[in-house]
């Protein structure tokens, strides 16, 4: 019922805190992931995006990509993607230093996490944030992205570094291929 | 070099499986608040799942392709279509890639289509983003930020034009706005936030109404929390009249609690409207109907035509009362059955005359 009219504002605001909240106070991993996913869903509608702000949602995702529950980095990271497609919520992840944070996670074994990183560091460029989003580490790291398996990945990291960066930035970190490599991007070994 | 690697990837590849297309666990462990309308597994959707390509899988390998396409297209344009004959598919179906012209026709045909039978199957729809080209997946990617960009400046618009409403339900338009106004805005918008997050204590500085039936509860009492003079979809101010439209409507389904405030008003109610609410004791009743005769007697007395008639025998009964829940409507309803008295009462004298008249005669 709270999803049409105008009077459902306050009620979604009150349901998103109820979610915020749980997920502070539970004790239960399986629940917490749930609620992030929860959270990370809700930051799709661009509805929620004022509630969310308000939340502080932003910087919760941002505290679950440091997390070892690889669960809790990928639902993050989605929503961190989700969010970060608005003006607004992009500005709150720059002033918390969110750049790193998702390149970080550029390293992940899950493909789906991965994609959100990319997705998210093209929502992050302005020309502020431009110099250390085409890092040549991460320029490195799209180049290998652009030869991978998955068409997906392969799509994402091509629209990256035709968007996101110069031709000589790209032929630059292509030379630099050649002789030192970064590790960014490179798959952690499992455990 | 990227160049080269996505000319590669065409929607006429070999397909692989991939790992996101496979159906997750369903959570069966959430809380109720938390349940929603289908159950679902936990994942994330993020503009990277989504996609204009869709897979249709389990089609009943029985030649219903152009079928199929009909009610794909019921969702919008298809811009190409093809059977995956070289996807593994389960015995007697068929797979088929369908690309809509846009990502809303691919979300609502998959919403619409997953999970439903189809010719005696059931079909399975999942986005296939892998089809995409660097090209698709950078319009995906802008129109989605469009969106989303559109989306909040309007929501932003709309909050401000509310705000406005409340303090001065004339001024429709913001680009119009005096700086008064905006000035105001600014405030609202800066308290808002308190506003908001005190809003347990809120509720407490509104006088309490009865109850409205349980069905309008929460809408009635969220629109009284926001702001009071909005205007719903079609354009109406519905709110200012809720109240007084809830009572009548809650009085017929929550009898309990208004049968009390009615006698103590010592409003009259017909007999078995009260039998109708609850238990009302014997003697009780009869005091009712003691009083209601006394006022009866009172009303005959002083309203009939004014004539001070004697009265003998047994009073002919009294129509009966029509309570209106309402008190204005009530008088006007006396006074409209008082005026049709005073009429009926003239026209009943002349037709006795006139008819004493031939009875004499004879």
């Amino acid at each position: 019922m709270w999803r049409k009219g105008s009077c459902e504002g306050s009620d979604r605001f009150e349901y998103l805190q109820t979610l915020v909240t749980e997920f502070q106070d539970t004790d239960s991993e399986e629940a917490k992931e749930q609620v992030l996913a929860n959270l990370a869903n809700f930051a799709y509608d661009p509805k929620n995006m004022e509630h969310l702000r308000q939340l502080q949602v932003p910087d919760l995702f941002l505290d679950m990509l440091t997390e070892d529950n690889e669960n809790f980095v990928e639902f993050g990271m989605g929503g961190l993607c989700n969010l970060s497609m608005d003006p607004e919520c992009r500005d709150i992840i720059l002033q918390s230093n969110g750049i790193s944070l998702v390149i970080n996670c550029l390293s992940s074994q899950r493909e789906e996490t991965v994609l959100s990183a990319v997705t998210t560091l093209m929502n992050l460029t302005t020309p502020l944030s431009r110099p250390e989003i085409t890092d040549p580490g991460v320029l490195q790291c799209m180049l290998r992205f652009s030869l991978s398996q998955s068409p997906r990945l392969r799509n994402l990291a091509a629209v990256f570094l035709q968007d996101c960066c110069t031709e000589e930035q790209v032929a630059q970190a292509e030379q630099q291929m050649q002789g030192q490599q970064t590790a960014v991007g490179i798959p952690l070994p499992k455990d | 070099m990227a160049e080269t690697v996505s000319s590669s990837s065409d929607c006429w590849d070999v397909p692989e499986v991939y790992k996101h297309h496979e159906q997750q666990k369903i959570c069966v462990s959430r809380p109720k608040y938390r349940e929603g309308r289908k159950a679902k597994a936990v994942k994330v959707y993020t503009i990277n799942l989504e996609s204009r390509y869709l897979m249709v899988q389990g089609v009943p390998a029985i030649g219903v392709m152009a079928e199929l396409i009909q009610l794909c297209a019921l969702y919008g344009a298809v811009e190409e279509y093809r059977p995956l004959d070289e996807y593994p598919a389960e015995e007697f179906t068929e797979v088929y890639l369908i690309k809509f012209q846009k990502l809303t026709s691919a979300r609502a045909a998959k919403r619409h289509m997953d999970e439903k039978s189809f010719y005696g199957g059931v079909l399975h729809v999942c986005y296939v983003p892998e089809y995409e080209t660097v090209e698709d997946t950078r319009h995906k990617l802008q129109d989605r930020r469009r969106y989303v960009i559109r989306t909040v400046q309007n929501k932003a618009r709309e909050n401000k034009q509310q705000e406005g409403a409340y303090k001065e339900p004339t001024t429709s338009d913001t680009t119009t706005t005096s700086e008064g106004t905006i000035a105001r805005q600014g405030k609202t918008s800066n308290s808002d936030h308190t506003l908001v997050t005190s809003n347990t204590s809120h509720f407490l500085g509104f006088p309490l109404l009865p109850l409205p039936p349980q069905e309008h509860y929460f809408c009635g009492h969220k629109n009284q929390h926001r702001n009071i003079p909005t205007e719903d979809k079609m354009g109406t101010l519905h709110n200012a009249i809720t109240e007084t439209k809830h009572q009548p409507e809650e009085r017929s389904t929550s009898r309990q609690i208004s049968s009390d405030t009615d006698k103590s008003s010592g409003r009259r109610l017909t007999p078995n409207q009260a039998s109708a609410m609850r238990f009302v004791p014997r003697n009780t009743n009869l005091e009712n109907r003691k009083r209601r005769m006394e006022e009866a007697a009172e009303h005959s007395l002083t309203d009939v035509s004014g004539k001070n008639e004697p009265l003998i025998g047994p009073q002919l009964p009294e129509p009966p009362k029509v309570d209106m829940e309402d008190e204005s409507l009530n008088t006007t309803v006396s006074l409209i059955r008082n005026t049709m008295k005073q009429a009926g009462s003239v026209c009943d004298l002349r037709p006795v005359e006139k008819k004493m008249k031939p009875r004499r005669r004879i």
